[in-house]
C-alpha cells in the first residue's frame, strides 16, 4: 500500500462527519484498529487495508467525568466501545444516555471540539 | 558490565512551593549531592526529568538552566518526558550510563509544579494533564487522567468484582502510611465514609481516591563502583531496572485490566536482580489512583490478577501487613509532583534499605521495588534495589 492510500487523521475525520467509522485492517496479523495507524500495533506490518466497521458496538468500559478539563463542561461520559469485529477493534467515543457495560449502543452523532470524535448512544 | 548503586538521596517536602523551579531543586539535588559527599566537579552528568514545564511555567530547556544553579554547568545534561514517569527514565539512564562506564557519578533529579502556585487552577491544569493522552483521539472526547484509570479500573470492577470499598481502603491505607511521613503532602487519617462521602471526579473515583497537584522536587546520586569509591555515601544496590511501552490510544491496548507495560517492564528487573515478587521486602508504586494500586499489585505479581482489592482491604498491603505497598503514603498522600515522583520513590526505598525510615521503616527491608507508570500505562519503568553486600 502507498504512502497516498494510507488511512489519514483527514479522511477518518471526514468519514465520521458522513457517519462512517473508517478502520484498518492487518495484512499480516487481522489485527484490527478503529483510529489511524502508519503501521500495525501489534506486528509493525504496514500493509493495511482501509475498512469499514460497524457502526454498532458494545460497552467496554465507561466513566462520567465531573472535573473536566478546560474547554469542556462537567458531567459527561467517556466509553470505550467494542465494534465486535474479527481482530478485536475499539475506539474510545462519548457515551449519551445510561448504557453500561455489555450493553449495546450505536453511533449516533460528532463531537467537535477542537476534533471530531464519535459519540455513540 | 559494572554494577550501579545509589550513593545519595534528597527531596523536598511535597505540597504548596511558591519558588523557581530552579531554586526548588536546588534543595532537593545538594541534600542528595551532600548524603552522596559528592562535590560538583566529582558529578560527571546531570538527567533531569520534568514532564511539563513548557505548558504549566513557560520554562524549557531545563536541564542545564537547573544544572547551571547548582554549579554543574558544563557536564552534559539530558532532560526526559515520558509523562508521569519522567525522572524512572532519567534514573534508568542514569543506571545504564554507569554500568557501561559512560560516567561514574550522575546527578538524577526531577522536579515539578502543579498547584495553583503556578498561576494556574483546576481546569486549565486537568486539560495540560490530558495533553498525556492521545491528541486526535481521545482528547477531544473530553477524558482527563482520572478519567483514563477510570475506564480502566471500571473493567477491573467489572470482571473481577472489586468494588468502591476496596477503592477507598487503599486511600485509607496511604493517607495513614503519609501521617508517618513528614514531606507528604496530606499528613491525617482518612475513613472509607469519607473516601466514600467525596464528590466524584471521575467514576468510580472520588476526590479522596485521586493524588493531588503537588509542587515537589527530588534527586539521587548514582554511581559505579569507580565513582562510588571516591563518595561516602552508604550505597544502596541498583539490582534491576525494566522499562516496557505499551500502545496509545487506550483503546487499542489488548487488554483494559493488565497494565502490560508494567508486567513487562517488571519481569525485566525480577530478571535481572535474579529475584521474583515473594522476595521484596517493601514497595513504592504509582497509585496516582486508588485503582491504579489495584492495577499495579497485580501486573507486579504481589497478589493475583484479580485480587487486588480483596488484598488491599484485608491489609496484606499495609505497613505491617504481608508486602507493605507505598510506606511513604504514595501519590496519593505525599503528593505527585509529576517529574519529581519517579526520583522520590528511589529515596524513599534508600531510606528503608538503610534503616532510616524512622516510624514507617519497614522492619529488615533488604530488597525494594518501585513502580513508576506514565500516561494511561503506555510507559512503565520499574526499578529494584538492594541492600548492598
Amino acid at each position: 500500500m502507498t504512502v497516498d492510500e494510507r488511512l489519514t487523521h483527514a479522511r477518518w475525520t471526514e468519514a465520521l462527519r458522513d457517519g462512517r467509522l473508517l478502520g484498518q485492517r492487518c495484512s499480516e496479523c487481522d489485527t484490527v484498529t478503529a483510529t489511524p495507524e502508519a503501521a500495525c500495533p501489534a506486528c509493525g506490518a504496514r500493509g493495511l487495508e482501509t475498512i469499514d466497521l460497524p457502526t454498532s458496538g458494545i460497552v467496554h468500559t465507561a466513566t462520567t467525568i465531573e472535573v473536566s478539563p478546560t474547554e469542556f463542561d462537567a458531567g459527561y461520559r467517556v466509553a470505550v466501545i467494542d465494534l465486535e469485529t474479527d481482530g478485536g477493534a475499539r475506539v474510545t467515543a462519548r457515551l449519551e444516555g445510561e448504557a453500561s457495560i455489555g450493553d449495546r449502543v450505536e453511533l449516533t452523532d460528532v463531537l467537535e471540539v477542537r476534533e471530531t470524535v464519535p459519540v455513540f448512544s | 558490565m559494572e554494577g550501579a548503586s545509589v550513593v545519595g538521596v534528597g527531596m523536598t517536602d511535597f505540597g504548596v512551593h511558591d519558588q523557581p523551579l530552579p531554586e526548588l531543586f536546588a534543595d532537593a539535588a545538594f541534600e542528595a549531592m551532600d548524603d552522596a559527599g559528592a562535590d560538583a566537579d566529582v558529578i560527571d552528568a546531570f538527567y533531569l526529568g520534568n514532564a511539563m514545564g513548557g505548558q504549566t511555567e513557560s520554562d524549557t530547556h531545563l536541564a542545564p538552566t537547573l544544572a547551571s544553579h547548582i554549579g554543574l554547568a558544563g557536564i552534559p545534561c539530558s532532560r526526559f518526558e515520558d509523562a508521569c514517569a519522567t525522572s524512572s527514565n532519567a534514573f534508568k539512564h542514569a543506571v545504564e550510563a554507569v554500568r557501561a562506564g559512560t560516567h561514574d557519578v550522575v546527578l538524577v533529579g526531577g522536579v515539578e509544579r502543579c498547584t495553583p502556585s503556578t498561576g494556574l487552577e483546576t481546569p486549565e491544569m486537568t486539560a495540560i494533564f490530558a495533553s498525556a493522552s492521545h491528541r486526535q483521539y481521545e482528547q477531544p472526547t473530553g477524558l482527563t487522567f482520572p478519567g483514563v484509570f477510570g475506564l480502566l479500573t471500571t473493567r477491573h470492577m467489572h470482571e473481577h468484582g472489586t468494588t468502591e470499598e476496596h477503592l477507598a481502603e487503599i486511600a485509607v491505607k496511604n493517607h495513614a502510611n503519609g501521617t508517618l511521613n513528614s514531606r507528604a503532602q496530606f499528613g491525617k487519617e482518612t475513613t472509607v465514609e469519607a473516601v466514600l462521602d467525596s464528590p466524584v471526579v471521575a467514576s468510580p473515583f472520588r476526590l479522596l481516591d485521586c493524588c493531588p497537584f503537588s509542587d515537589g522536587a527530588s534527586a539521587v546520586v548514582v554511581a559505579n563502583a569507580a565513582g562510588a569509591s571516591t563518595l561516602t555515601g552508604d550505597p544502596v544496590t541498583v539490582a534491576g531496572v525494566g522499562h516496557a511501552t505499551d500502545v496509545i490510544p487506550l483503546a487499542e491496548k489488548a487488554d483494559l485490566t493488565a497494565t502490560q507495560s508494567a508486567r513487562d517492564a517488571a519481569s525485566q528487573a525480577y530478571e535481572q536482580a535474579g529475584i521474583g515478587p515473594a522476595d521484596v521486602d517493601v514497595v513504592e508504586l504509582h497509585d496516582c489512583f486508588t485503582g491504579a494500586e489495584v492495577l499495579a499489585i497485580e501486573a507486579l505479581g504481589l497478589v493475583e490478577d484479580g485480587e487486588g482489592g480483596p488484598a488491599s482491604a484485608r491489609g496484606e498491603t499495609a505497613l505491617d501487613g504481608r508486602i507493605p505497598v507505598n510506606p511513604s503514603g504514595g501519590l496519593k498522600a505525599k503528593g505527585h509532583p509529576i517529574g519529581a515522583t519517579g526520583a522520590a520513590q528511589i529515596v524513599e526505598l534508600v531510606e528503608h534499605l538503610r534503616g532510616e525510615a524512622g516510624e514507617r521503616q519497614v522492619e529488615d527491608a533488604s530488597t525494594g521495588l518501585a513502580h513508576n507508570l506514565g500516561g494511561d500505562a503506555g510507559t512503565t519503568i520499574v526499578s529494584i534495589l538492594e541492600v548492598a553486600r
